[in-house]
């Protein structure tokens, strides 16, 4: 069994997908031997071992047939979400969040794994019989906020704005393309943005609220949040068409952006690598994911189609929201960049996305 | 496996949904939003913000240039420059347990600890890995306290720095002034005008004085570095990032220019001695052939090197709320009534348009009724000439005269020697004084009354001297009629010794007065002192050869004295020269409320006539002087006169 999927996988494997991944991979691992340079000691270490650990992820969720998936998708919910209720017990406090269940050396951030926990859910969800899908539209739809909203409010409460608007933002995406009837899917964004609108009148903490304000008008915090985002928009400006070489980077090297190899390694590769290098990662990342989405119209069953949605959401709103943060678009979120980033949880959580995609792109001609 | 739920989609037989492929037209529509900014940022704007992250990590250090000395006519130093220690704080490595410390070590008050908190707390972002400047100059020994508990005191530095010293404590305190730091209004001002001068906050600068007035020679010019910085401020030394900079990366500070002043350091204290057995008061030593300034002093006056620094404002408060107002230059910047010493000015104009005969004999009973209001003398003179007028200070001869001037004579009289205009020493916004004319009094609510020409000719009134001006006018009398520029400042010279600028003696105007009239005032301010019936008799000093004249203003009701300082009091004058044949020196001493003249404002100047001619170490200047052979002979008939005079004074009346 375990070999003929091994087999298929050699036989049927998706190689401009791998190619794109590797190429990324690649770039990432360049630049973040820059931005970690004057970082605490070990990081990049600890990220090749992640590497390593991601890479075996990949293989064996590419290799295992996603009809698996698909029978323990619930299953696979209930442990995210049993995770996220452990985090808020037992996890370990950094910077005023508990975002952490440690691991021995390595910790791991169960908001991250509970976006893929997310994509199953409602991957499962909308497999099911279409006919019901168009007959009774809103228990579905119900049903899918519900396994959106019990993790989101959990990792609120952690508090973790930025991935909880990436489990939003992911869940609505999905709910967006999946087969559903256009008025129903209008409906459902503007109750969305109400919502929304309550919450960041009512709910939001200060600092949270300021931050966004600053986005806005970055002269109301000229040295606090603003300045780190003045900081990145100088490192991405000052690369210009070339970039100032590798390992070059003032902005990067004299420590002006702040945690550069989480939240701002984009900002590094442009300072370092310019307006040329920028443009080839996002070519990159775009091919990634409208690869992704083609497969998602090329799927063999319902299940698959949503599970490559989701994971081309996930890397997605990630990028987008990553770089419009640096180059000083969107609010300074925490939201790493796939790939690119430093940070274990949240490559495991991107390999286990894409060996998805790769599962999904093998299996769609035979069965 | 329930395979009836999946619903396989039958592969070729018909197209993929539209849905996936809006998906993939929205993702790319977003991604070229990226890519569009990025392309404003990086290649649209690249170049500016290459410059701000340029401007991140070059920092520019200033290197201070040396503040120039300024040094006495014989190259003494009056004011130069000593080490202090500054204390920074950074305040991202500063805790409290350290001000606590800091508060302990360098005795602070509740206030300054809490000032100094609130300072730390108000820096944010970056600047809290700067350091800022906490304390200026502390004691060599709260330097070795903070060195040895270094470790103890995390963000707390200690650095060397040069301090602008005044060695000769309070003297001078009003000649040399003193410094403290520009304000940032004054600043941005600065910056404004595009100074070149080049300021930076937390620089002195000279605020009174020769400190103030000749700050652009004194200043130098700071140097820069250049250097590369990380976010938290350190310097990185590191060649590949110092390609970064590019151009010259350090210009040397060029120190500023010495000063070489007319002062002597020995007169000057000798003068501000004498000064200092009074209250209050001013006097003002000037060379008569240049009008050069040999000490000028002001009493009492602040310590400039209290002034120059830490100031408390309690310090600050006691200093402007005395009531014998320390801050006040009182050679330059206050009005006097100059009282008798004015006396001179109405005798000149009567010698000049021949309008008496000055042998002519008016006759003192102490006072002189004048339509309702009497006039009042100093004493019962009896009869009198315009030589004994002057000599005995009688007001009545000079009521009398007033009125047969008229005021515009005396005014004009006056402005030509010098009175009711600055007199161009360019030290502290010094007064104009005043000079009344009639074309004053109209412009006046209560116009001319004929009783201001009483006053105006007494020195009372409205008119209104600096001591400065009374000195220069008595040196012009001294010296056959040259009104000079003071001057203080003989030279600037580079740091090695070079001279760089001269600043030789400038003549003002040859006043308009012939020698024969300015022989006759000569003589009989000769008399003042030396003869037995002159005001200033009692203060003669034996060996001294003094002429003068004494001055007596009225500010206050008392017409007899009371104890000195009384406000009451009149202001004593002195106004003199010597030696009465030769004149060197031009004397001029005023004390605020000393009483008469010859008390308290004539020894005063002995004593600084003693000073100057009879110290052991005091080297008389071996200058050329020029040749004055009219003074030979005037000085000739000088003793003429005064016998003369003498002998038609009536017997037993003088001796």
């Amino acid at each position: 069994m375990a070999l003929t999927a091994f087999r298929k996988l050699r036989t049927k494997f998706d190689w401009p997908l791998f190619g794109a991944i590797l190429a990324i991979v690649a770039i990432g691992l360049v630049n973040l031997y820059s931005a970690t340079r004057v970082a605490p000691k070990g990081l990049y270490q600890n990220q090749l071992v992640w590497f390593s650990v991601g890479g075996v992820l990949f293989m064996v969720t590419a290799a295992s047939d996603y009809r698996l998936f698909e029978r323990l998708a619930y299953a696979i919910y209930g442990v995210g979400i049993v995770l996220l209720i452990a985090v808020l017990i037992g996890g370990k406090t950094v910077k005023g969040s508990s975002r952490w269940l440690g691991f021995g050396p390595f910790g791991i951030q169960p908001s991250e794994l509970a976006k893929i926990a997310v994509i199953m859910g409602l991957a499962k969800l909308f497999a099911g019989d279409p006919m019901d899908l168009a007959l009774r539209p809103w228990r579905y739809l119900l049903s899918a906020l519900a396994l959106m909203g019990v993790p989101m409010l959990l990792i609120m409460k952690q508090p973790d704005l930025g991935t909880a608007l990436i489990l939003y933002l992911i869940a609505t995406t999905i709910i967006m393309v999946v087969s559903l009837q256009l008025h129903v899917k209008l409906i459902t964004l503007g109750g969305e943005l109400l919502v929304g609108t309550v919450f960041f009148l009512f709910k939001l903490h200060g600092y949270q609220k300021k931050r966004l304000l600053t986005f806005i008008d970055p002269s109301l915090d000229p040295s606090g949040a603003g300045w780190h985002a003045r900081q990145a928009i100088f490192a991405v400006g000052s690369g210009r068409w070339t970039g100032k070489g590798w390992l070059h980077g003032t902005q990067n090297q004299l420590q002006f952006l702040p945690e550069h190899w989480t939240d701002f390694p984009f900002a590094v590769f442009a300072e370092e690598w310019g307006f040329v290098g920028c443009a080839i990662l996002i070519g990159c990342y775009l091919f990634l994911i409208l690869w992704a989405l083609n497969l998602a119209a090329e799927a063999r069953d319902r299940f698959a189609e949503t599970l490559c949605v989701g994971c081309a959401a996930l890397l997605f709103w990630h990028v987008f929201f990553n770089i419009g943060m640096v180059a000083g678009i969107l609010p300074v979120v925490g939201v790493t960049l796939p790939l690119i980033s430093y940070g274990g949880s949240s490559l495991l959580t991107v390999m286990v996305c894409l060996g998805l995609i790769m599962n999904v792109s093998i299996r769609r001609y035979s069965y | 496996m329930t395979k009836s739920r999946l619903t396989p989609r039958a592969k070729g037989t018909h197209a993929p949904p539209r849905r996936f492929a809006w998906a993939q037209v929205s993702v790319a529509a977003c991604f070229l939003v990226l890519i569009g900014r990025l392309y404003q940022l990086q290649v649209m704007s690249g170049e500016y913000y290459m410059r701000k992250s340029a401007d991140n990590f070059v920092k520019e250090l200033e290197l201070p240039a040396t503040r120039g000395q300024i040094r006495d006519s014989k190259g003494r130093v009056l004011v130069d420059n000593r080490p202090a220690y500054n204390v920074y704080i950074t305040p991202r490595f500063f805790n409290t347990d350290g001000l606590t410390k800091l508060k302990k070590y360098l005795e602070l008050s509740d206030d300054q600890a809490t000032a100094l908190e609130v300072k730390i707390a108000s820096k944010r972002g970056l600047d809290r890995f700067r350091q800022m400047l906490a304390f200026e100059d502390i004691t060599r020994d709260q330097m070795a306290l903070l060195e040895s508990e270094k470790n103890d005191l995390p963000g707390v530095a200690v650095q060397a720095v040069a301090h602008r010293n005044y060695p000769h404590g309070q003297l001078a305190a009003h000649v040399l002034g003193y410094m403290n730091q520009i304000t940032p209004e004054e600043l941005a001002d600065r910056r404004q005008r595009a100074d070149t001068l080049n300021y930076h906050l937390g620089d002195y600068v000279g605020r009174a004085g020769l400190e103030r007035q000749w700050e652009s020679f004194l200043r130098g010019k700071d140097g820069i570095e250049r250097i590369v910085v990380d976010a938290k401020g350190q310097r990185k030394d590191s060649a590949e990032l110092e390609t970064l900079l590019g151009g010259p990366q350090r210009s040397e500070p060029q120190p500023g220019n010495d000063l070489v002043t007319s002062i002597d350091l020995d007169l000057q204290e000798a003068t501000e001695a004498a000064l200092a057995k009074h209250k209050a008061g001013a006097a003002a030593v000037v060379e008569v052939d240049t009008g050069r300034v040999l000490a000028l002093a002001s009493w009492p006056e602040p310590d400039p090197n209290v002034l120059t620094g830490r100031l408390t404002r309690a310090e600050a408060a006691a200093l402007n709320d005395d009531p014998l107002r320390p801050m006040m230059d009182k050679a330059l910047r206050e009005n006097y009534f100059p009282g008798s010493t004015f006396k001179i000015v109405p005798t000149i104009a009567a010698l000049e348009d021949h309008l008496v005969d000055p042998d002519a004999i008016i006759t003192c009973y102490g006072g002189l009724r004048f339509g309702k209001r009497m006039f009042h003398c100093a004493e019962t003179h009896g009869k009198l000439d315009l030589h004994f007028a002057l000599a005995e200070s009688c007001d009545v001869y000079y009521y009398e005269l007033g009125q047969t001037l008229g005021l515009d004579r005396m005014a004009r009289v006056a402005r030509d020697l010098g009175y009711g205009e600055p007199t161009g020493i360019g030290l502290n916004a010094e007064s104009p004084g005043l000079v009344p004319s009639m074309d004053f009094y109209k412009r006046m609510p209560g116009g001319f009354q004929k009783g201001f020409l009483l006053n105006t000719a007494i020195g009372q009134g409205d008119v209104k001297a600096t001591v400065l001006q009374v000195a220069m006018a008595y040196a012009a009398i001294a010296n056959g009629g040259k009104l000079w520029v003071p001057q203080i400042v003989e030279r600037v010279q580079s740091p090695d010794g070079t001279t760089l600028q001269e600043f030789p003696p400038r003549l003002r105007r040859q006043i308009a007065a012939s020698a024969d009239t300015l022989q006759k005032v000569r003589s009989a301010l000769h008399d003042t002192v030396n003869h037995p019936k002159g005001s200033a008799w009692a203060a003669r000093v034996p060996g001294l050869d003094v002429s003068g004249k004494t001055g007596t203003a009225q500010v206050g009701k008392n017409h007899k004295e009371g104890a000195e300082g009384d406000e009451n009091n009149s202001h004593s004058w002195f106004a003199s020269f010597a030696p009465s044949q030769k004149p060197e020196i031009a004397v001029v001493v005023l004390v605020e409320h000393g009483g008469f003249g010859a008390k308290a404002s004539a020894p005063t100047a002995m004593e600084i006539y003693e000073a100057y001619f009879h110290k052991p170490h005091y080297e008389l200047p071996k200058k050329k002087r020029p040749a004055h052979q009219d003074e030979e002979q005037t000085a000739a008939t000088d003793e003429a006169t005064t016998q003369t005079a003498a002998a038609a004074a009536p017997s037993g009346e003088w001796h």
